[in-house]
């Protein structure tokens, strides 16, 4: 039975399932502006701002195409006759070169009034209570927090926030031009190459944000994904002195077949001799929201196909396949990593 | 009756059918024992020497060609070319002599100026069609084409047991190719280019004494089945029964390490530069430490031992592994991704540094 038109015994038209069929696509496209990775359900100040400044373009936009329907009804279906020129002449002049420069310079007075917010940089001059370094490299993100006095804690692929704190970032480049885009947050700053960019966020609520890579940056682009994680500040605070301190698991049975693979070559894991820097920090992997940079599950399945076969799963990784290693050795190491919590 | 065009495109029509028929009947002799007409041995040797020279313009001659490995291209010329192409030691066989065409005597053809060093690479590599002059059982491996046509240019001034020394080893002259698969004939038959000692006969054969067993094993069935490129080693490897891969193994693995033959040192700075690469790895070329896995007493027995491994050795399998041109055990392949960022001052550094090491 087709969804659009329908016709009842009588042959008579049935109009109800079209009108459905648009409520469904509407409402369909309505959760687009809610959820995780939405500009338009803030949980920052200046997702705020900008969320605000959207809807006030918005409502803007609909009066000005009123107000053009409106002339454009008027003149095709009311006033038929000729216009004298002088009303012409005047009506460009109101509608065509005043009232656009009022409008822009209004909106453009606004847009302004919002850079601070947006982007503080007065904010970012004395070293902040908490920055954020983050480095985006194919296809995965490196992290490192520099609390005041405090050693720098490096984690990957997941950023945790205290909720009403201002926080600044140090965004930087390993290879290509990424972008860092916490849509719930804030707006999207570039990552360059040979350039640290300098973007600060006040998350206003807590919970588990989506933030994708947004800049093509090599075949796993669409694949580069970091969790958000804003967190109440007793919870946070928490939570670095922990992620500052080895896994309880780090000594655990697992950690020579990690060892003797050679993994700590790329990888490192605190409290254990592994202290590579080339690939992500895996000292507290296990309790990260997503594994593979936002792609997959956190569980032991994930770790065994990552381990197995990295470029199945992104195209274009760095690190090589290990599907030559016997099965028990793999899974050997995936549980080690998932009990680094 | 006058010959039209009508009837010249009748006769064209039929032609090839006409052919073909010919050729159906079976009369056309394809024996080897009648020869070619002189216009036909005459047009196929020019057709040959046209492509030869033409095809060698592009190869890049190195300057001077390569002495690291001319014991195993000797050895390799006496267990698959010589049978056909004659060596110093013994004439052609009998049988070689009745192919068409018959494979020429390589002392004579060499003697003169007939060929030039490119287009003996040129025919190593590529073999000849309608010949029976095979390519080299792998495309991949230059250095060792050119090994062999350093030893062909050495071959003209040798004598027999100047050619059998350098064929089968000093100590085991007249050894032959093993009829009776057992690993004593086997130990024999690697000895010619590996040495008695498993230390190697030039630089280009790798140390094997004290190597890892389970590393040496996965390389054999590697080079047997063709994952590991080489036209030497993978006719060794057929050549030996693969149930004896793993005794072959166990036996160079517990093989007591000799003293290097010669050992030139290499430069302290090269040395140097070698050591923190192995060490610390060039984090932002993305190219980790090789010790992670390379320098760990419990590592996985896959992983070989390089220390103390020969400096030729070492740098053309990293070249091979930069070039994805090189596999061997389940995990060989992990190599290809640190390899390709090693830029070629690093690859002679890291040769240079693992050959000066003491092995563990």
């Amino acid at each position: 039975m087709s969804i659009g038109v329908a016709s009842d015994a009588r042959g008579r038209r049935e109009r109800r399932p079209l009108k459905q069929l648009f409520l469904i696509a509407f409402a369909v496209l309505l959760s687009g502006c809610a959820g995780v990775q939405s500009a338009l359900d803030p949980a920052g100040t200046e997702a705020e701002a900008v969320a605000t400044l959207f809807w006030v373009m918005v409502a803007g936009g609909t009066l000005i195409w009123i107000a053009v329907m409106g002339g454009f009804y008027y003149a095709t279906r009311i006033k038929r006759e000729p216009h004298s020129e002088r009303a012409a002449g005047r009506l460009i002049l109101w509608g065509g070169a005043v009232f656009p420069v009022v409008v822009l310079t209004l909106l453009l007075a606004y847009g302004l009034s919002l850079m601070p917010k947006l982007r503080p940089w007065t904010a970012v001059a004395e070293e902040p209570a908490l920055r954020i370094e983050v480095t985006g490299e194919q296809f995965w993100w490196r992290v490192t927090y520099h609390r005041a006095g405090e050693d720098p804690v490096v984690a990957a692929n997941e950023i945790r926030l205290p909720v009403g704190e201002r926080v600044v970032f140090t965004l930087k480049s390993a290879d290509v031009v990424h972008s860092f885009w916490i849509p719930s947050l804030g707006g999207k700053m570039d990552m360059i190459p040979g350039r640290d960019n300098t973007l600060t966020l006040e998350a206003t609520r807590t919970g588990i944000y989506r933030s994708p890579c947004a800049e093509f940056c090599g075949s796993s682009h669409a694949l580069m994904v970091f969790s958000t994680v804003v967190m109440e500040p007793d919870a946070f605070d928490d939570w670095l002195a922990r992620e500052a301190r080895p896994s309880p698991g780090a000594k655990a049975d697992g950690l020579d077949a990690f060892l003797r693979n050679g993994c700590q070559a790329c990888h490192a894991i605190t409290g254990t001799e592994a202290n590579g820097v080339i690939g992500p920090d895996l000292s507290h992997v296990g309790s990260r929201d997503t594994l593979g940079a936002g792609i997959l599950q956190n569980e032991i399945d994930s770790y065994v196909a990552l381990i197995r076969r990295p470029d199945v799963i992104k195209p274009g990784i760095r690190m090589p396949g290990f599907h030559g290693l016997p099965d028990e050795e793999i899974e050997t190491i995936a549980r080690y990593l998932k009990g680094l919590e | 009756m006058h010959i039209r065009w009508k009837h010249v495109a009748i006769a064209l029509a039929i032609l090839p059918f006409a052919a073909v028929f010919a050729v159906w009947t079976g009369l056309f002799n394809v024996g080897a024992a009648s020869g070619h007409w002189k216009i036909t041995d005459w047009f196929l040797h020019f057709a040959m020497q046209s492509s030869v020279r033409t095809y060698a313009l592009p190869v890049e001659v190195p300057e001077p060609l390569p002495r690291e490995g001319l014991a195993a291209a000797a050895g390799h010329f006496e267990t698959g070319c010589a049978v056909c192409h004659s060596s110093p030691d013994v004439p052609r066989d009998a049988w070689a002599r009745q192919m068409l065409p018959e494979p020429p005597a390589l002392s004579d053809v060499l003697a003169s100026d007939k060929w030039t060093d490119a287009e003996l690479f040129r025919i190593v590599k590529h073999g000849v069609r309608f010949t029976g002059m095979p390519a080299w059982p792998t495309q991949d491996r230059d250095d060792e084409i050119w090994a062999m046509v350093a030893f062909l240019r050495e071959m003209p001034d040798l004598d027999a047991k100047a050619y059998r020394d350098l064929a089968y080893g000093p100590s085991s002259a007249n050894a032959v190719a093993p009829a009776v698969n057992d690993l004593e004939t086997l130990v024999a038959d690697c000895a010619r280019c590996h040495g008695e000692d498993g230390m190697g006969r030039g630089d280009a054969v790798p140390v094997l004494a004290g190597q890892q067993r389970t590393y040496l094993e996965e390389s054999l069935v590697a080079y047997a089945a063709n994952r590991r490129e080489s036209g030497v080693m993978t006719q060794a490897a057929l050549d030996a029964d693969a149930d004896l891969f793993a005794d072959l193994a166990a036996y160079y693995a517990d093989l007591p390490r000799a003293d290097m033959e010669t050992r030139t040192a290499p430069g302290a700075e090269l040395v140097e530069r070698g050591r923190a690469i192995a060490m610390e790895g060039l984090p932002d070329d993305d190219i980790p430490s090789c010790d992670s896995c390379h320098a760990r007493l419990d590592r996985n027995p896959a992983y070989p031992a390089i220390d103390g491994q020969k400096h030729h050795y070492l740098q053309t399998q990293l070249e091979l592994f930069a070039e994805e041109k090189r596999g061997g055990t389940s995990l060989a392949e992990t190599m290809h991704e640190f390899s390709r960022h090693l830029k070629p001052e690093d690859i002679e550094a890291l040769a240079a540094y693992y050959s000066t090491l003491e092995p563990q």
